[in-house]
């Protein structure tokens, strides 16, 4: 079959607007967040369960690979048309279809903004709690496929957590109808097993999401420190003590640096990091809560705490975190996410550890962290157009990764596996249980169409040629 | 017994010791499973016996029940055949607790109650909270997704269950997940463990997060007049701010029956709400409060039970349904489930169709999950099964047509015959199926107890 039949096949089904192959239009969908890039044959934007369908059936028919594509943020290149074929662009099917706030559900389509939906809920005194840092430009079937978390995740959970029910395109274009507004459906939890399969198990067109009322208070407080490991210990210090705040979040010091000269919100930049710590729920005892957690920061060395008075002050104390991954394009051209986690209280050990990568790669490695999840996040800064540079950040991340695994953790705790990770799923796994997962891969998908030569070491090398 | 089978066994003795495989009637007779009768029943010691078990009832061709504490054997349609039970509960050893990290693994036969147990002396929970908890083992907690009336405020097993170590129908172990509460390393396996039955492999170890354990607790019993009242201040909880641990709906049987431990004086028709509180002495003392003038200008009445006698009362509404407490070869439990909102029809449709089928029914819902429990027990004539079953195919179509379901937990084989025992289960059953064939080949692990046939 021709490449103009194929395209001319996709015309058919969305119209040819709707159809892109010009070089120019493809290069805009080579690439997401992480370092490896591969044009993809065609792009198509869809509008419907039905138009998803019918152009995965159109490439079973030719046999093409087919990757769904929303807001383009994966970080770890789930969305890059490795083997070619077609990038399915869901970001027009975004609207919320229904919401029901008495029986707690919001059905909508994936191409939905994370944030769009919050705003959406807000008014009405709802919310959908997984809050993952992109969530301005990440959609929710992104969110679907990565099983994203966010800062909330310690408290309320990741987003399989608040998934009901989901309509899915299966790779064979057959629809199928899982879960939905009642709990517990009969049968395999096949929800839960598609939520976290990165578009390798077919695309989901329809979402049921779980909402819940909006906390009737919440607290966000700052902590500063002149070491990581108080910031550190003061975590797990909080957690011994009782309590669970909604979030722990960790900033080191050339995070703050760049993002106080990014976007201005008063943290201190001799410091050595910053505790952003919120608790939420009924606000009776949110103020002892907060006096408690006072304590125990200032008992292991914080050398200020700051409440947030109001929500302006809350909301700055908030920018400055998500505005972090954005604000460290300042201090170099690129950087590689990690996205290792440990158990929590390795987390004094982990940074230590991923010091020493830096050092001994001579790399620079800022540190983001989900710390009251174990979530590290080192952003290893460096130049694309160093090709010396690239190869050293590619070795320092797997060490990272390595690192991650030898104290008890894993390789990915919310950016997915991807491209970048496939080899170091050898790290936290046997043979055995990767092969398990590529039966349920062969069950789902036995053309091996959707998003192939993803997240399962194969006999193919990743190459990281830009 | 047949030649392999008598083969199998010697093996069996071989790898778990004589003492620990039992064959003949007299021995097997308890581990039936609705009239089906094993020939062995095998208590293996250690994942690594379970495993080698596993292979050595695949490489014959015997089909195998996996048994924890029993308490979900009612579950499910009748297997197609039984030859091996593999009990589970030796295995009912702590593999790692790590009370800094709120993390902990162990054995899939130990206990529930038992864990929380050991949790306990560090101030920790698995806030989980099905019935029976001193039976429930780990492994059938996950197997058959077992949850309590706490889900209101936690969740289920899959909200807690961090990773999972299992037997595959041809005796490869394999691990999935890990211990750290984020992990996107490949597929989430553990989902396709939850509620599966032991139908794709049996679940040998475990490892849950965890919560601190409240520092206070309390109950609020709320008496009403009739279902309407009492659905009313239910609905009216789920718009407020409050956060209560658990919301049980109880209809007048249900009411009826715990009134005298619970030392309510309620009269005939009355219905309550029931529920728990736990956190902060500040938010607990609040809600209680808060619970006490909603119930009563809901037009019911109200009494607070402080934290000494609200963990036994809710004890005993928990295990209200209980097999164990309800003994009766007679007894149909089904869980019915709905849209949140559409709970109080729900539990409504239960109560008529009990009365329709001449049964005496008792209802507990889960008013703010969309849960309901509902127990059928014959009247004084002893009723035939032909009215039974359309009564129950009656409340299944109004649950399915409200976008939830009815399944049965227990019932008495005859019925199971006329009833299946999992409704309608959707698009999903052909992958389902395709699952099960990729897995299990030849149908050795539960055959024929899961949804459509599986």
């Amino acid at each position: 079959m021709t490449e103009k039949t194929f395209v001319e096949d996709l015309r058919q089904i969305v119209g040819a607007a709707n159809v892109l192959d010009g070089a120019v239009d493809l290069q805009l969908y080579q690439y997401d967040g992480f370092l490896v890039e591969r044009r993809p044959d065609a792009v198509v934007f869809v509008r419907t369960t039905e138009e998803v369908s019918r152009v995965v059936q159109t490439c079973n028919k030719h046999g093409r690979p087919f990757v769904p594509r929303g807001g383009g943020t994966n970080l770890t290149g789930g969305t890059i048309p490795f083997s070619g074929g077609v990038v399915i662009e869901m970001i027009r099917m975004n609207q919320i279809l229904e919401v029901d706030c008495a029986s707690l559900w919001a059905r909508v389509q994936p191409g939905l903004f994370n944030l769009e939906l919050g705003n959406a809920l807000a008014p009405m005194g709802y919310q959908f709690l997984p809050d993952p840092a992109s969530q301005k430009a990440a959609t929710l079937g992104g969110n679907i496929a990565e099983n994203a978390g966010g800062p909330h995740c310690f408290k309320y959970g990741v987003t399989t957590n608040h998934i009901l029910g989901l309509t899915v395109v299966l790779p064979d274009g057959k629809v199928v109808v899982l879960g939905g507004t009642a709990p517990d459906p009969s049968g395999y939890d096949l929800t839960g097993l598609f939520v976290g399969s990165e578009g390798t198990l077919g695309i989901c067109t329809e979402l049921v999401a779980k909402i819940v009322r909006l906390p009737e208070g919440v607290k966000t407080m700052l902590a500063i420190y002149d070491s990581i490991e108080d910031g550190s210990k003061t975590v797990s210090a909080i957690v011994a003590a009782g309590m669970v705040p909604a979030t722990l979040e960790m900033m080191d010091q050339l995070v703050i640096q760049a993002v106080e000269a990014s976007i201005h919100c008063g943290l201190p930049l001799d410091c050595a990091t910053v505790l952003l710590i919120e608790v939420d729920g009924l606000k009776d005892d949110l103020a002892s809560q907060c006096k408690a957690i006072e304590d125990l920061c200032l008992a292991h060395g914080a050398r200020e705490v700051r409440v947030a008075k109001d929500d302006a002050e809350r909301n700055m104390l908030w920018a400055g975190r998500r505005g972090a991954f954005g604000a460290v394009a300042r201090l170099a051209p690129s950087f590689l996410v990690c996205d290792g986690t440990v158990p929590r209280t390795a987390l004094p050990e982990a940074v230590r550890k991923v010091a020493e990568v830096a050092l001994k790669y001579d790399l620079r490695i800022p540190n983001v962290f989900h710390a009251g999840d174990g979530n590290l996040h080192p952003l290893i800064l460096f130049d694309w157009r160093d090709a010396d540079q690239k190869a050293r950040v590619v070795k320092a991340g797997m060490e990272i990764l390595a690192l991650c695994a030898s104290l008890g953790g894993t390789i990915s705790g919310e950016h997915g596996v991807g491209l970048e990770k496939m080899e170091a799923m050898r790290l936290v796994m046997s043979e055995a249980d990767i092969q398990t997962q590529r039966r349920v891969k062969q069950t789902f998908d036995p053309g091996n169409l959707a998003n192939p030569g993803k997240m399962f070491p194969a006999a193919e090398e990743v190459s990281c040629a830009r | 017994m047949h030649a392999d089978l008598e083969a199998l066994c010697g093996q069996l003795e071989a790898i778990v010791g004589q003492e620990h495989v039992a064959a003949g009637v007299a021995r097997t007779a308890p581990f039936a499973v609705d009239g089906v009768l094993p020939e062995l029943v095998v208590r293996p010691g250690t994942q690594e016996e379970v495993s080698r078990v596993v292979a050595a009832c695949a490489k014959v061709g015997a089909a195998m029940i996996p048994w924890g504490g029993g308490t979900a054997m009612g579950m499910g349609n009748a297997p197609q055949r039984a030859q091996v039970v593999i009990q589970l509960e030796r295995l009912d050893r702590l593999v790692e607790w790590d009370p800094a990290n709120l993390c902990v693994t162990a054995e899939a036969g130990m206990r529930l109650t038992a864990l929380q147990e050991i949790l306990a002396r560090d101030r920790a929970i698995l806030p989980l909270d099905p019935p029976a908890g001193h039976r429930v083992t780990l492994g059938g907690l996950v197997a058959a997704n077992q949850n309590g009336p706490g889900r209101l405020l936690y969740g289920t097993v899959r909200d807690w269950l961090l990773g999972l170590r299992v037997v595959l129908p041809d005796g490869e172990r394999i691990h999935c997940g890990g211990r750290v509460i984020k992990n996107v390393s490949g597929y989430d396996m553990n989902k396709l463990f939850i509620r599966s039955m032991g139908t794709l492999g049996i679940v040998t170890e475990a490892t849950f997060k965890l919560l601190p354990m409240p520092r206070e607790r309390a109950a609020v019993i709320g008496l009403f007049p009739d279902l309407a009242r009492a659905w009313a201040v239910a609905q009216e909880v789920r718009a407020s701010f409050l956060l209560p641990e658990a919301l049980d709906l109880l209809n007048p049987e249900a009411v009826s029956l715990l009134a005298p431990t619970l030392g309510l004086s309620a009269g005939a028709g009355t219905c309550a709400l029931a529920v728990a509180l736990a956190g902060s002495p500040e938010t607990v003392e609040r809600q209680a409060r808060d619970f006490t003038a909603l119930f009563e200008t809901g037009g019911g009445t109200a009494r607070s039970l402080p934290i000494g006698q609200a963990g036994p009362a809710w004890n005993t509404i928990r295990n209200l349904l209980d097999g164990a407490t309800a003994a009766n070869p007679a007894r149909i439990l089904c869980k019915l489930t709905t849209p949140i909102a559409l709970t109080g029809d729900l539990v409504a449709a239960a109560c008529r169709a009990g009365q329709a089928g001449g049964l005496r029914t008792t209802v507990v819902a889960h008013a703010g999950s969309g849960v309901i429990w509902a127990q059928f027990l014959p009247g004084m004539e002893g009723e035939r099964e032909a009215p039974v079953a359309k009564a129950l195919e009656g409340l299944r179509q109004e649950a399915e047509a409200a976008g939830g379901g009815l399944t049965l937990h227990d019932a008495p084989p005859p019925l199971k015959r006329q009833v299946d025992a999992w409704g309608a289960p959707g698009d999903g059953l052909d992958m389902m199926r395709r699952l099960k064939a990729e897995f299990d080949p030849r149908g050795l692990c539960n055959p024929g107890r899961f949804v459509g046939g599986i």
